[in-house]
């Protein structure tokens, strides 16, 4: 039902320690958002996709259609940044409405493309992690790096709950439509709402059920979860190290010459 | 074509370019590598106090009924669905409910922001919406101030002995209102090329009004029917998570 979690246990990179891939996808992630530049995310942008679609095994067409997931968003607050209502026209073009000026200069284009190309990047960070590492191992990282225990237990039944509603809900909407449940719009409004009342109380009643379980299984305050763990390989150790230290200094050497 | 029927049409196109991006647009999550680094370090030390109460206080619950952790999963599972299915809205586009202010309503503002933080983590790895460096403004947006809006306006609503239906719909459609209001505020904060704050908040606000505005009514509406419904049906639960208290 979620793409994401499918195609991430399908991923040739899974077997790969978590912790790697966590590391490589955060600090290359702070690296590009840090530095801003063009250049920076163009590297990163296609290094991550080489790896995900390459190494990673996610068929390409999945991947460019999930790079396309934000771009609503994307495209919305970059007009916005871009263009301006002022009285007096700016460089680049101005369209007269009335007295006004819809307008737009030099400075804020290059300013949107930067920004564009950087979230663009950022977002195949993103995805290098979630497309290669199911959601289980990074909440394994989170709980090594010494995040609450409560909350990676928390985090961890959700997750499971998740799922077990997801497909309670389905087919309960499945059901509504082939009933007509969605024949107008106050009826489809009428259906959603049933449907998520329903969905709460049925969640309340598998959390009692699920409770009883635990309780007769000796249930005393903490999970215990088997994980499964790969040994880090020096190897991808040292790629990552080489990889990240050469962007640094190619921010920070671009940042001495301009 | 004469020069005015040209610009008319390109008028028309653009609308229908606009509107057709509307299918797509989910919830306003900041998306990922969009604020600058300072920025994301500081909304996250703005949610800090807020989710540290949240964690007392659910604590607190944990500590006098274990089976409160179970509930609470259970609810952050609840909203992340509801959040991530799509609902029927006007235009035949999909969009998604927040969710958060019933959640509010229904949980309270302090375990909202946990699991609010944790379901937005969750959507970012999972659904693609928000990201790991904008977690901490899209906690604030989400997860802290809309549902606080959400749960005081509910508060005042029923001390004012405002009907029940309305209140509800109020605090939800508020919620998602003042929602959208704070995250444009955090984008005009970090992208205001050339105009003032104040210039960028307007634009941003009208850029994303034609989608969140509708929105929020819609999720007002559903919320409103939800609690009706779980009215009629829930009671002895709605009674176990305290929503309820006047034992009718």
């Amino acid at each position: 039902m979620i793409t994401i979690d499918k195609l991430c246990y399908n991923s040739k990179l899974r077997y790969v320690n978590a912790g790697e891939k966590f590391a490589f996808a955060v600090i290359t992630l702070l690296l590009c958002v840090m530095s801003r530049s063009i250049a920076v995310a163009c590297i990163v942008l296609a290094v991550t996709g080489i790896l995900t679609v390459y190494r990673g095994g996610i068929p390409f067409f999945r991947y460019i259609h999930f790079m396309s997931v934000p771009l609503a968003f994307l495209i919305l607050s970059t007009l916005a940044i871009m263009f301006n209502l002022s009285h007096t026209p700016l460089d680049l073009f101005a369209i007269p409405v009335g007295t006004w000026y819809i307008t737009s200069s030099w400075e804020s284009f290059f300013y949107a493309v930067q920004l564009i190309l950087t979230a663009l990047a950022s977002v195949s960070c993103l995805y290098f992690l979630s497309f290669n590492t199911p959601m289980p191992d990074i909440m394994n990282v989170l709980g090594k790096m010494h995040c609450p225990k409560l909350l990676v237990e928390l985090m961890m039944l959700i997750y499971r709950f998740i799922f077990v509603l997801l497909s309670v809900s389905s087919a309960i909407t499945q059901s509504q439509h082939s009933r007509l449940g969605n024949k107008d719009y106050k009826t489809s409004l009428k259906s959603f709402g049933a449907m998520a009342s329903v969905l709460l109380l049925r969640s309340f009643k598998r959390a009692n059920v699920l409770y009883d379980a635990m309780e007769s299984r000796c249930y005393d305050g903490t999970l215990h979860v088997l994980n499964e763990n790969y040994p880090p390989s020096r190897k991808h150790i040292w790629a990552i190290i080489i990889f990240d230290t050469l962007l640094l200094l190619f921010i920070i050497g671009k940042g001495i010459f301009l | 074509m004469s020069h005015k029927q040209k610009r008319i049409l390109a008028v028309i196109s653009a609308f229908s370019l606009y509107f057709g991006l509307m299918p797509t647009a989910s919830a306003m999550h900041i998306m990922e590598g969009y604020l600058p680094v300072g920025f994301c370090i500081a909304w996250g030390v703005v949610c800090l106090p807020f989710l540290a109460a949240g964690f007392m206080s659910i604590k607190k619950v944990l500590d006098e009924n274990r089976k409160a952790l179970i509930l609470l999963a259970m609810s952050g599972a609840f909203i992340f669905v509801i959040s991530s299915l799509k609902i029927p809205s006007v235009t035949g586009s999909c969009s998604h409910m927040t969710g958060t202010g019933l959640g509010a309503i229904l949980f309270g503002p302090a375990a909202v922001s946990i699991l609010g933080l944790i379901v937005l983590l969750f959507q970012a790895i999972l659904l693609a919406h928000g990201g790991l460096t904008t977690i901490g403004a899209n906690t604030f947006s989400m997860a802290i101030a809309g549902p606080l809006v959400s749960f005081g306006i509910y508060k005042l609503c029923s001390k004012c002995k405002v009907n029940k239906y309305v209140s509800v719909f109020l605090a939800a459609c508020l919620g998602d209102l003042f929602t959208y209001c704070v995250t444009a505020v955090q984008l005009a904060l970090s992208h205001h090329a050339d105009t003032t704050i104040m210039g960028a908040l307007g634009k941003f606000m009208l850029v994303f009004a034609p989608t969140q505005v509708p929105l929020a009514v819609i999720e007002g509406i559903i919320t409103c029917m939800i609690i009706m419904a779980l009215e009629t049906y829930a009671k002895p639960e709605l009674r176990s998570i305290g929503f309820m208290k006047e034992g009718r």
